[in-house]
């Protein structure tokens, strides 16, 4: 009972909003091509259904691709950090530098150097995905319980064992941290890129779709593929959110960020 | 004629004289200042504007610049607009926005090569590999090329307003103005490329519009006449007169551009009839008239951009501004 | 003072500990310990008894001094040890976590089921062994990790304030299952407390320590024979052991008060 009580004060503060954004315009007639009402966005949405819904298949492809690529980059560069302390003093900043270079200024060039454009999509999309991945995993395998190291020295484990059995399972819930921030950057840095890219044609994404309503002035289809946008990244975070929960349920509090659950 | 000039010219004077002081307008261009916008610039320089009672400020665009918002929202009172294809999809949408003059009468939009790649006719640019197009194009008259002329979305690549991969690529072509992006391509990659204008191969729009909101038109149509005349004359002196203020006041605008630029686009502007050419030479520049407006409509439901009801005609412009052979006269040069 | 004849589990000899901080943890630290034995190491805060432990895991190496273990056999599993957390695995199963130890050695679960069964029966906690430690009491959670450390059969068990966390009836019991474990397997058990209760109840032998630098300044003879019953709390010996110790501790602590 307390977690559908839980779950409808979001909904209903969401209801609200919608209804005093739908009332508000109409009241004050603010024209469409202004500010749409939701109503006018939802039919507007099924109105454009078959192509909004394969842009949206593309943008949500290229998000978790990015995603994907930046899990397995992320943990086998972190992992090799954790073995080798001078290849992470030596190769870090470079990290660093891809977290902080704004994807809207490299876009451009990478849209140069790369021929494929969704090849040079994907890779946006993983420059911004990847850092937090990296770094909180690096952390995560580093922060280990000190007596359970000295477990795992008294009984004289192999490196293989501590990576498999102790870093490995320690390192789980700041992997997840990490996650749960990339997924929306990937989706960010997807659509940024497509809004540099400016490519239109078959392949192409949500953010493609808005910027052919902004310059065709159709703006309620604008905001029906940025309501679109808009949902895919709360699916993101509402997904791996369950995913962290799902996996770290039975630390019961070894989630080092977010809230806690506790059974009273 | 000429007496007819200086007939209008003098009674404008004479009545700004009895207004009030200078009108505040402000017009937004679609691009950085450059020669396509010269007739503009002129009419503030030369204080044309300023006889016709109004003080305008000429806010430029740009690659990243989006200035046609502005316009409904009241924040600019006239705006330039490069096709009519922007027009059709404003009264689609119901866009409370009108054209007023057209200071082109024909679509300097071009397709460029790079020369002995087997692109001097038109019909091999479909068969480029790799065309460098703009967004704005992209969703525009790129769907019309491909419906029409055979042009294919897989060579399809965004044009970022670097000249750079399209000079590195002999088999690339692009998209530019074919008075102003020629002259610099020739600057940089040092030579001289195969230009094919759009409005030869059937792209029939009239180019650099005035554009307005319909409330100006219908409660303050004498503003609107004000500055469509004085943009005319502006049109008129700078491409046969002295263009030098105005120049310099391109060059503060945009930096980047230089007298020669400009001088090499204003001489393509006439070799090629951008502006003064056709209807406008009997009816003055700006002119428009309704029956190729419809016709180029129809061109581009045939092109699947639109479809035949979308739009009604009567909103997109309105003639009663023009026409009125404002600036005809015989030319010097 | 030695009451066996047959050869020390493990031998401390003059050993001190050095860190690298400048501080000197122990100085001229000389102590044994035989097979089967119980002894436990008390004294104020910060006077080295954890150091003491973690030089006989081998956790540590003495800077001065030798440490010897001639009847330990040299397998890895003759040295356990318990810490003062309970340092279970949280993603793990107490099942998992037992297995740990023999899983180290390269015993699959299948082989060593019956095993880690037997010692989770041993400390009461076979219904547990799919819990996680998130949903233990502090109490048991103690016990799988003492489970963890007898699975191995050491021949040694070195504790470090493992019941300190714990309320005093849990305490208690711990305390009594403790010396029935280790009497059921005669593994020797250094033990570390600040409690002098607990220290008298369950040692044949406490050593008082003194801190900065850590010495062993006392050593106390329990002569109370195993097993050890809840009587024996409550009689006069206790009591007056629970005093010397008490006393010697008083002057431990006071001889620290020295400016240096």
């Amino acid at each position: 009972m307390k977690n559908l009580s839980d779950a409808m004060l979001p909904i209903l503060t969401l209801m609200a909003v919608v209804c005093i954004w739908e009332f508000g315009v109409r009241w004050a007639e603010i024209p469409s091509y202004t500010l749409p009402t939701p109503s006018l966005i939802f039919s507007t949405l099924l109105a454009n259904w078959s192509s909004l819904a394969d842009s949206w298949w593309f943008t949500v492809k290229i998000t978790f691709g990015a995603l994907l690529l930046a899990c397995a980059g992320g943990i086998l560069i972190a992992s090799i950090f954790s073995l080798s302390p001078s290849l992470e003093r030596a190769f870090f900043p470079i990290a660093v530098v891809l977290q902080v270079t704004p994807i809207v200024a490299v876009a451009p060039l990478i849209l140069i150097y790369v021929d494929s454009t969704t090849a040079a999509l994907l890779l946006c999309a993983w420059i911004v995905a990847f850092f937090p991945i990296l770094s909180n995993t690096v952390i995560g395998l580093r922060t280990i319980d000190r007596n359970l190291v000295d477990l795992f020295r008294l009984y004289r484990a192999n490196p293989w064992q501590r990576l498999k059995l102790l870093r490995a399972p320690s390192a789980l819930p700041y992997f997840l941290a990490g996650l749960k921030i990339s997924g929306g950057l990937s989706l960010i840095g997807a659509v940024t890129a497509e809004m540099v890219a400016g490519a239109a044609g078959r392949e192409t994404g949500l953010a493609s779709r808005i910027l052919e309503a902004s310059f065709r002035t159709e703006t309620p289809k604008m905001f029906a593929a940025l309501m679109l946008l808009v949902l895919t990244g709360v699916l993101i975070f509402m997904l791996f959110t369950a995913l962290s929960r799902l996996l770290l349920a039975r630390w019961h509090g070894a989630e080092p960020m977010g809230h806690r659950h506790r059974n009273l | 004629m000429i007496w007819r000039l200086i007939q209008s010219l003098a009674l404008m004077a004479a009545l700004t004289s009895l207004t009030h002081a200078q009108q505040a307008v402000t017009f937004a261009t679609n691009w950085k200042a450059q020669a396509a916008h010269g007739g503009f610039y002129q009419a503030v320089a030369d204080g044309t504007y300023k006889k016709y009672g109004l003080d305008v400020t000429i806010r430029q665009g740009g690659p990243q610049v989006n200035n046609r918002p502005l316009l409904p929202a009241r924040r600019i009172d006239f705006l330039m607009t490069g096709n009519l294809l922007h027009s059709f999809d404003n009264v689609k949408n119901g866009i409370p926005v009108i054209i007023v003059a057209a200071m082109f009468q024909k679509d300097p939009q071009a397709l460029m090569a790079h020369p002995n790649q087997g692109y001097e006719n038109f019909s091999a640019l479909k068969n480029a590999p790799v065309a460098f197009i703009a967004k704005d194009g992209q969703f525009t008259w790129w769907q019309w090329l491909k419906v029409v002329h055979g042009f294919k979305d897989e060579a399809l690549r965004p044009y970022n307003y670097n000249l750079g991969p399209f000079l590195s690529q002999p088999k690339a072509i692009q998209q530019g103005y074919s008075v102003a992006e020629p002259i610099y391509i020739e600057q940089q990659g040092k030579f001289k490329p195969v230009v094919h204008l759009l409005a030869d191969h059937g792209f029939t729009t009239y180019s650099t519009l005035i554009e307005t909101r319909t409330e100006t038109v219908k409660n303050n149509p004498d503003l609107v006449q004000r500055f469509v005349d004085a943009s005319i004359i502006g049109w008129v002196n700078f491409m046969n007169g002295d263009r030098s203020k105005a120049n310099a006041l391109m060059m503060k605008d945009n930096p980047e551009i230089s007298v020669a630029e400009i001088e090499a686009s204003v001489k393509l502007m006439k070799q090629q009839g951008i502006g003064d050419s056709g209807d406008a030479r009997v009816q003055g520049i700006g002119t428009m008239n309704a029956a190729r407006i419809e016709d180029f409509y129809q061109q581009m439901v045939k092109a699947g951009l639109y479809q035949a009801k979308d739009v009604d005609l009567t909103k997109v412009a309105t003639t009663q501004f023009v026409n009125k052979q404002v600036g005809v006269e015989p030319k010097k040069n | 003072m030695r009451i066996s004849t047959t050869e020390p589990i493990v031998e401390l000899k003059q050993a001190s500990k050095l860190f690298n901080t400048g501080t000197t943890a122990l100085a001229d630290i000389s102590l044994t310990i035989d097979s089967g034995e119980f002894v436990t190491l008390v004294g104020p805060s910060g006077c080295g008894k954890s150091t003491v432990l973690r030089l006989i895991a081998g956790l540590e190496s003495p800077t001065d001094g030798t440490l010897s273990a001639p009847a330990l056999s040299t397998h890895q599993h003759s040295t356990a040890f318990v810490f003062q957390e309970a340092t279970l695995m949280p993603w793990a199963s107490v099942f998992d976590n037992v297995w740990l130890p023999l899983r180290l050695q390269g015993l699959s679960n299948q082989a060593a089921r019956s095993q880690i069964h037997t010692a989770l029966k041993n400390v009461g906690l076979e219904d547990f062994a799919q819990a996680y430690p998130a949903q233990l009491s502090g109490g048991m959670k103690m016990r799988a990790s003492i489970a963890r450390a007898l699975i191995t059969e050491p021949q040694i068990l070195l504790m470090d304030e493992p019941f300190g966390a714990l309320d005093d009836f849990t305490r208690q019991k711990l305390n009594d299952d403790l010396l029935r474990w280790q009497q059921e397997r005669g593994v020797a058990t250094l033990f570390v407390t600040h409690n002098i209760a607990e220290a008298v109840f369950l040692s044949q032998r406490v050593l008082v320590m003194q801190a900065r630098p850590g010495k062993i300044i006392h050593e106390m003879l329990i002569d109370q024979p195993y097993p050890r019953t809840p009587e024996f709390r409550a009689s006069i010996d206790f009591l007056q052991y629970c005093r010397e110790l008490s006393n010697t501790l008083e002057r431990a602590m006071l001889s620290e008060v020295t400016p240096s």
